[in-house]
């Protein structure tokens, strides 16, 4: 491709484990949209949700002031991660080093320790955001050559991929953050058919939910209720914490609420390696879920 | 490390714990622009699971009472869907506010056995010790946290998908993920931690 745009890709700790598919897939669908990945040298974990509990705030933001040293001996290209926490954490550092002054000396002092500095400002970004921004649903529709007609899909878009940052400046103003559309504009780009869905931003309970789910049950189970009313075939998201908690729980839901749930959960860039033409396990990394997506699996090549 | 905590208040109108909460927690300097109006409680989709919302949590700071602020559910049951924080008309960084707190609340030893200050110190000791989340290890030493009995118990209640995660390959089996240099990272964050220390003597 002529106009191909290159990003330093941070994966996060989640793509080495439960969020595997999501990191194969956007590696497979990126070419096809023009974007060349290149991973960030020996990256680390962002610190999550909780990091800054135990090992304090500074301690946290240093932990992103590595990665963020580390793209910088990279190249001038920007930042991409696809986890929606990685993107909060890492975002908001950078963003919070560019405005104040004491914190980047701090972060730096502490970088120095390992010989590392990070003396500029990168810009952190989503790879929705970069679709929506860079690629344009013109070259998603472009890309499609296997519409997927007749599937019906949730465009679940959870919380931390809008929220705080889709209607900031840094944050590219992409979207909104109560009824953002680019998860449906991406579904239905790919052929699909997104369902009305009022509960797309309604919250999965997050690291509360891996903590203590028998304090977040009822809201995945919102979830779900709202996909079955729906009538949808599969629910999709761009957040890996959320693919887990959405799918996992749904056998723990049945028996707290007495409901028979066993609807599928896939990324977005699941449905466009599939709507791409793409191997529906090499590339869609379909064999990944653990409720069979049997419908898209149908669906693929 | 942070300042010391000042004393409870013993007397209306003591805003010694809400200047603390200003100059200590990270969001703190723009909670007095709250107006109390709801917004974030209303916003909340965990608020059934709380002592109090946000909003009521802010006018126990205001009003002094720091240690049902540092006991209190609300702190350790946010989610951090930033819902509170993008509609709250004044500005207030609720989100950050109230994780900070959960820090602040470990830091001055008011919370050892909730669950969430557990996961966090599995979570940090997979981070420091690898440079990565291992989901499996770090999920077994927050499980083990609670004894030998307890973590059996949470280990096999969960045991179903930890197989269906194997399986799919969600879960390997064999030695934790590492970064190449994890010596340079423990030095970041040791000296990260000598520097919090120095500036809170120092009072920066
Ligand atoms: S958010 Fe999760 S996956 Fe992303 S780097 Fe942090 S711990 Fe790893
Ligand atoms: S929907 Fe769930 S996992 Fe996703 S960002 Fe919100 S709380 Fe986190
Ligand atoms: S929404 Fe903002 S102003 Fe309103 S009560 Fe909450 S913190 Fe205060
Ligand atoms: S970020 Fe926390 S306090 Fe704010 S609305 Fe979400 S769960 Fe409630």
């Amino acid at each position: 491709m002529s106009d191909t745009k290159k990003f330093t890709y941070y994966p996060g700790c989640s793509s080495l484990g439960s969020g595997a598919h999501l990191d194969r897939s956007i590696r497979a669908i990126a070419p096809k949209l023009g974007v060349e990945l290149e991973e960030l040298e020996d990256w680390n974990c962002c610190g999550a949700s909780v990091g800054h509990i135990e090992g304090g705030q500074l301690a946290n933001t240093s932990l992103s002031g590595r990665n963020l040293a580390h793209a910088q001996q990279q190249g001038p290209q920007d930042i991409v991660t696809g986890c929606a926490a990685c993107y909060l954490n890492t975002h908001g550092a950078a963003e919070k080093i560019k405005s104040d002054v004491k914190l980047r000396e701090n972060v730096n002092e502490a970088l120095g320790a390992a010989g590392l500095k990070y003396d500029e400002d990168r810009r952190v970004r989503h790879v929705c955001e970069v679709i929506v921004n860079e690629v344009g649903l013109d070259k998603v529709r472009e890309a499609v050559t296997n519409p997927l007609d007749g599937l019906k899909v949730a465009g679940y878009v959870g919380c931390q991929t809008v929220r705080p940052f889709a209607e900031t400046e840094g944050g590219g103003e992409y979207d909104t953050f109560d009824d953002p559309q680019f998860l449906d504009d991406f579904i239905e780009a790919c052929g699909a058919e997104a369902v009305e869905y009022d509960v797309k931003t309604a919250c999965c309970g997050g690291s509360v939910s891996v903590m203590k789910p028998e304090k977040t049950l009822h809201l995945i189970k919102k979830i779900l209720d709202a996909a079955v009313e729906a009538d949808a075939d599969v629910i999709a998201t761009p957040c890996p914490l959320c693919q887990t908690n959405v799918e996992m729980y749904q056998d723990a839901i049945n028996k707290k609420f007495g409901t028979d749930f066993n609807i599928p959960v896939v990324f977005y860039s699941q449905i466009m390696a599939v709507a791409f033409g793409m191997d529906g396990k090499k590339d869609a990394a379909l064999d990944q879920n653990i409720i069979k997506a049997t419908k898209l699996e149908a669906a693929a090549k | 490390m942070t300042v010391a905590l000042p004393e409870q208040a013993t007397r209306k109108y003591d805003l010694g714990f809400a200047r603390w909460v200003r100059d200590n927690v990270n969001g703190g300097a723009k909670m007095s622009m709250c107006m109390q109006c709801g917004m974030c409680s209303g916003s909340c989709p965990i608020g059934t699971e709380m002592d109090q919302g946000p909003r009521k949590l802010f006018m126990m700071i205001r009003a002094g009472m720091k240690d049902e602020v540092f006991n209190s559910s609300t702190i350790w049951n946010c989610t951090s869907c930033y819902n509170c924080t993008v509609r709250c008309p004044r500005g207030v960084p609720v989100t950050y506010i109230i994780q900070d707190l959960a820090a602040k609340a470990v830091e001055f030893g008011y919370v050892k056995k909730v669950e969430n200050a557990r996961f966090a110190k599995a979570f940090w000791w997979s981070a420091k010790t690898f440079g990565r989340t291992d989901e499996r290890l770090m999920t077994a030493k927050y499980y083990f946290s609670f004894g030998l009995v307890e973590g059996m118990k949470r280990g096999l209640a969960n045991l179903k998908i930890a197989i269906g995660m194997v399986r799919t390959k969600r879960m390997h089996i064999g030695m934790p993920h590492k970064i190449k240099d994890t010596k340079g990272l423990q030095a970041i964050l040791a000296k990260a931690a000598e520097i919090d220390a120095r500036e809170s003597k120092g009072g920066a």
